[in-house]
């Protein structure tokens, strides 16, 4: 072991997602950059996985004003409103960015950036390629990033934050040949997404472990609404295997239709007005309730249908989705999918000002490891627009920071070696603390949520930070980090659930009867700070 | 379930192994979920990647016996063999993509959001070769990789990308060029093997060489081909009688008409290897096919559109098509894979094209003697992939084959005009295949084109026979 191989540079980027990469090729502009990716870059995020599309206001029909309520309204008012305000100001520019950049987005037959209507909007202003959008800018921006002065260092993992002081400096790295490495940086991003991994149904790719959360909290930076867990109402239910894997809203989107096994449109019930294209939170315990009530598939799912689309619009606008269900076996021209509820995006995260900072200085962070842009309940499309609002803004903030003599602790790294000599006596096997932890979060912590469930899983999320991890060799220290990391992550939304006692967006809990609606809720956000944790109290709402 | 993988630890192993594992999945699982097996209860140490778990990403693909797959997608079977992509190795499954990511062309941006002009009808022409996920089987299977410089696949597909792109002011022609565009033998493997049916050869490589064609960039030896053809309608030149010139217009089988054809005999057949084409004129004959062979038909235009030379092909499909046409045929019988293959996917026919082996396997024919000797059948690339014929030959083989051996498929070296624009590359292919063929023990070899034929035997030193020829000896050896 040791750190020989130390670098320093102007600003590190953790994460190669769409946030991570947009910030990297802004933050170049101002000095030297590195991003560093537990993954290849730009295969790791959930960017490269979106499939519906991006929200920006481009018609003169539209407004940014509307996009700002939809956004509110849809995150159940808990949003932080300046971060939604700026997402919606910011997120046409933005994109102009990307086609600038060589974007493949479809185009409207008058030449300009087609749109389509998703769930809980007023205006059709979700941009797109087909259903493999995110696809479409995680390469656009590589390309961008490969055309820059960036330093990209592949499958290269932050195991902590190096701190000077207050500040942030730089980060403790391994990479996939389990060498340690020192990084310092004048300023850091986290951009590391979100942490669907936590549950055992989820979209998430498997990099989606909320490392930037426990990162950014062991640090001692604010997190906010981390119980506010979106499921997402469409993934795959066959096979097993691939049970959770996103059915992108665009299906709904393009008009398909859900039924459940009485061959009901069940959302007239719950949503008469918007019916499938209701808010996802509203969608997703619609089938939630009409599995639990019998009324599910015998596989676990409700229908999703789009037989009655001509068979050239599904060729055309969802050919991921068409070609992904024929390799499973179904031809969706002609048969309905089978869908159920999967864990999809994280609402809560790192707090941050508009101009991507965090409570700590030198720190940044964009995309979803982010808290307060969505509020209680993330729009579809949102996401990958706030990848690139926030990914710029937190480039140009860390750029701008001025250089300064850093001065690593060494204890920090001591700690870290330490730890990672532990790691070589332990005896808890990190596959089945994982799957555990996994199954834990979909039972105790999923969709409904009751406080004797949450306070289950926060003693059996307590047991097993107990546990000593167990690796055999170099190339395994990630992986035991990063299972702490979602140990660290559940404890946090757990925590936050419990917290929470009402009902709000995609926090769901049963054992609570409330007085009010989203509105007028007496309650803000939720946050975590150290050992602190708490709620905060609208006193108007009292 | 059972499966077999390829381990490699640079820091304790000399060389690669396998292992074979015993682990329990589920019904439907993937390769990958079997990977995730073998990593979670029985050794941690298993180094593979991973990410999106959907085909989107492209981090996990592997080899699965033999064949590039996303281990995501790809459904585990009992025994399945996992090794990696044939690339730089780094550990067990992991390969190092970074020599092939650094071969990826970015766009150089015109920075003028409104003056760049796309149109909708830009995106649709892109579309097709931007659906590219970076997992790179195209490259790990690409049979001019390592033969050549050439960058491979992918690194074509990008340049073509941006070659049609308003948006991109860099000139993407002279760059494909220097990446090794005319290396590319249009075998299509990319394609077999792409997650995304990414059609690189046709809508990357062939375009791109056409523009080339266009500069002035192309090889020598392939303008003094198209400027043969221009002239004589030929890509061979004349040397003996051709073999137009010494058949009838029409040849009556032997006793029963069971069926009427066309025949397309192509340039080598026509006039460079002759007998072959004789040969199954009387294999026809003897399964009661009449044959109508309009001597007004002309090269079909393959070799000008794999090496650019389009200009000239209009002329080539107007004159073939009115010379069948005018013979009143509905089907065409080629005997040359590349011919097939060409009147196939580049022509708009008003009549059925079919291989000659697709067509006696799908009428029958009269078994002929066994033939002595052992044989293995060499799959030309454009009747493979080209036309989907893999199964036909064979069958027609070995009803006449004394012993036949197996051998998979894999270019030889000899289309996409490599063999006489970068004979060294094409040798240096076949080198490869003349190893695969040592394997199999046999003999001869036996293949349906031409160009497969001649290259075959130059590498090999072994006699490569046509199927039709070989058939006939059957019959002849039954007459005896």
């Amino acid at each position: 072991m040791g750190f020989e191989n130390r670098s320093d540079f102007h600003v590190l980027v953790i994460g190669s997602g769409g946030a991570g990469i947009r910030a990297a090729v802004e933050a170049e502009k101002y000095g030297s950059v590195v991003l560093i990716s537990k993954t290849i870059t730009g295969k790791g995020g959930c960017t490269v996985m979106a499939e519906g599309g991006y929200n920006a206001v481009l018609s003169d029909n539209d407004a940014v004003s509307v996009h700002f309520e939809d956004t509110i309204k849809g995150g159940a008012y808990l949003n932080d409103e300046a971060l939604a305000e700026t997402l919606a100001s910011e997120a046409p520019a933005r994109i102009r960015d990307l086609f600038n950049w060589g974007a493949v987005f479809d185009l409207s037959p008058e030449n300009t950036i087609a749109q389509r209507p998703f769930g809980g909007q007023r205006f059709p202003r979700t941009c797109y390629a087909g259903d493999h959008t995110g696809h479409e800018m995680v390469m656009t921006l590589l390309e961008r990033l490969r055309g820059s002065n960036v330093e990209i260092r592949d499958e290269t993992t932050a195991l902590e934050l190096l701190k000077d002081g207050d500040k942030v400096i730089g980060a403790v790295t391994v990479d996939r040949n389990g060498e340690l490495g020192v990084i310092t940086a004048d300023a850091v991003i986290l951009a590391t997404g979100g942490a669907g991994q936590l549950y055992n149904v989820t979209t998430n790719s498997t990099a989606g472990t909320g490392d930037g959360y426990a990162l950014g909290f062991r640090a001692g930076a604010k997190l906010i609404d981390m119980e506010q867990v979106q499921f997402h109402p469409t993934g795959a239910v066959y096979p097993a295997d691939s049970r959770g894997r996103l059915i992108t809203e665009a299906v709904r989107g393009e008009g398909g239709i859900l039924k459940n096994a009485l061959g009901e449109r069940f959302m007239e019930k719950y949503d008469p007005a918007r019916m499938e294209l209701s808010t996802r939170d509203v969608v997703a315990r619609a089938i939630a309730t009409e599995i639990l009530e019998g009324r599910g598939t015998p596989s676990g799912g409700v229908y999703l249908d789009v037989t009655h689309l001509s068979a050239e619009q599904i060729e055309t606008r969802l050919p991921v989705m068409l070609h992904q269900f024929l390799q499973f076996g179904v031809d969706i021209r002609t048969q309905p999918m089978e869908v159920a509820p999967t864990a999809h995006h994280f609402m809560g995260g790192l707090e941050i000002t508009k101009d991507a900072e965090t409570t700590i200085p030198h720190l940044f962070a964009a995309g979803e490891v982010t808290g307060g842009v969505h509020g209680a309940n993330r729009l579809g499309g949102n996401a990958l627009a706030d990848t690139q609002v926030f990914g710029r803004r937190a480039g140009i903030s860390a750029g701008k920071c001025k250089s300064f003599v850093k001065e690593i602790d060494t204890s920090a790294l001591d700690a870290v070696e330490a730890k990672i000599s532990r790691l070589y006596d332990g005896d808890a096997a990190i596959p089945s603390v994982r799957r555990n932890l996994k199954s834990l979060m979909w039972n105790n912590v999923g969709i409904y949520r009751n406080e004797l469930d949450l306070k289950v899983a926060d003693r059996e999320i307590g047991k097993m930070q107990k546990m000593p991890l167990k690796i055999s060799s170099a190339h395994e220290i990630a992986d035991a980090f990063i299972t702490e990391n979602m140990l660290t992550v559940a404890s946090l939304v757990v925590s936050g659930a419990l917290l929470r006692r009402e009902s709000r967006g995609a926090h769901t809990r049963t054992d609570i009867k409330q007085k009010w609606t989203a509105d007028n809720s007496p309650f803000g956000h939720t946050w975590f700070a150290g050992k602190k944790a708490g709620i905060d109290i609208v006193e108007a709402n009292l | 379930m059972k499966v077999i993988i390829s381990r490699f630890n640079p820091e304790t192993d000399s060389e690669p192994h396998f292992e074979t594992y015993e682990v329990s999945v589920s019904e439907g699982a993937r390769v990958l979920n079997v990977l995730d097996a073998v990593h979670d209860t029985i050794d941690a140490s298993l180094g593979y990647r991973h990410c999106c778990r959907g085909g989107q990403c492209g981090s996990c693909a592997v080899r699965v016996n033999g064949e590039p797959a996303l281990a995501c997608m790809q459904e585990a079977k009992d025994g399945d063999i996992i090794e990696p992509l044939s690339l730089p190795r780094i550990r067990d499954l992991i390969v190092d993509i970074a020599p092939a990511i650094a071969q990826m062309a970015w766009l150089n941006a015109d920075s003028c959001f409104e003056c760049s002009h796309v149109t909708a009808d830009d995106i649709e022409e892109i579309k097709p070769l931007r659906e590219c996920i970076e997992c790179f089987s195209c490259i790990s299977s690409c049979p001019a990789v390592g033969a050549s410089t050439y960058a491979g696949p992918t690194a074509i597909r990008q340049q073509q990308r941006l070659n049609l792109d308003p948006r991109d002011k860099a000139d993407r022609v002279e760059e494909a060029v220097a990446k090794g565009l005319f290396s590319c033998t249009t075998c299509h493997k990319c394609v077999e093997v792409c997650p995304k049916s990414i059609e690189t050869p046709r809508k990357a490589v062939e375009k791109l060489r056409a523009l080339a064609v266009k500069r002035g960039l192309s090889l020598p030896a392939h303008k003094s081909l198209a400027s043969l053809i221009e002239s004589t309608g030929r890509s061979v030149e004349r040397k003996e009688p051709t073999f137009l010139e010494r058949v009838s217009d029409v040849i009556e089988p032997e006793g029963e008409v069971r069926a009427t054809v066309g025949f397309f005999v192509g340039c080598m057949f026509n006039g460079r290897v002759v007998q072959p084409a004789l040969d199954a004129m009387e294999v026809l004959r003897r399964n009661g096919i009449r044959v109508i062979i309009p001597k007004t038909q002309v090269c079909c235009g393959s070799p000008l559109i794999r090496t650019g030379f389009t200009g000239f092909i209009p002329e080539l499909q107007e004159r073939n098509i009115k010379a069948f046409v005018d013979a009143g045929v509905d089907t065409v019988l080629t005997m040359c894979a590349g011919c097939g293959s060409t009147l196939k996917n580049d022509y708009n026919t008003p009549f059925r094209v079919a291989d000659i082996t697709e067509f006696l396997a799908e009428i029958g024919f009269e078994e002929p003697a066994k033939v002595e000797g052992s044989y293995t059948y060499h799959d030309p690339c454009h009747l493979l992939r080209g036309q989907h014929i893999s199964e036909q030959p064979r069958v027609l083989l070995k009803s006449v084959a004394e012993k036949f051996v197996d051998m998979s498929p894999r270019c030889c070296g000899a289309g996409g005009g490599v063999k006489s624009g970068q004979p060294e590359e094409a040798a240096l292919i076949g080198a490869v295949r003349a190893e695969m063929v040592k394997e199999t023990g046999a003999d001869y070899i036996v293949t349906v084109c031409p160009f497969c034929e001649f290259h075959l035997h130059q590498v090999t030193g072994l006699t490569v026979k046509n199927i039709a020829s070989l058939m006939l000896e059957g019959y002849r050896k039954k007459d005896c």
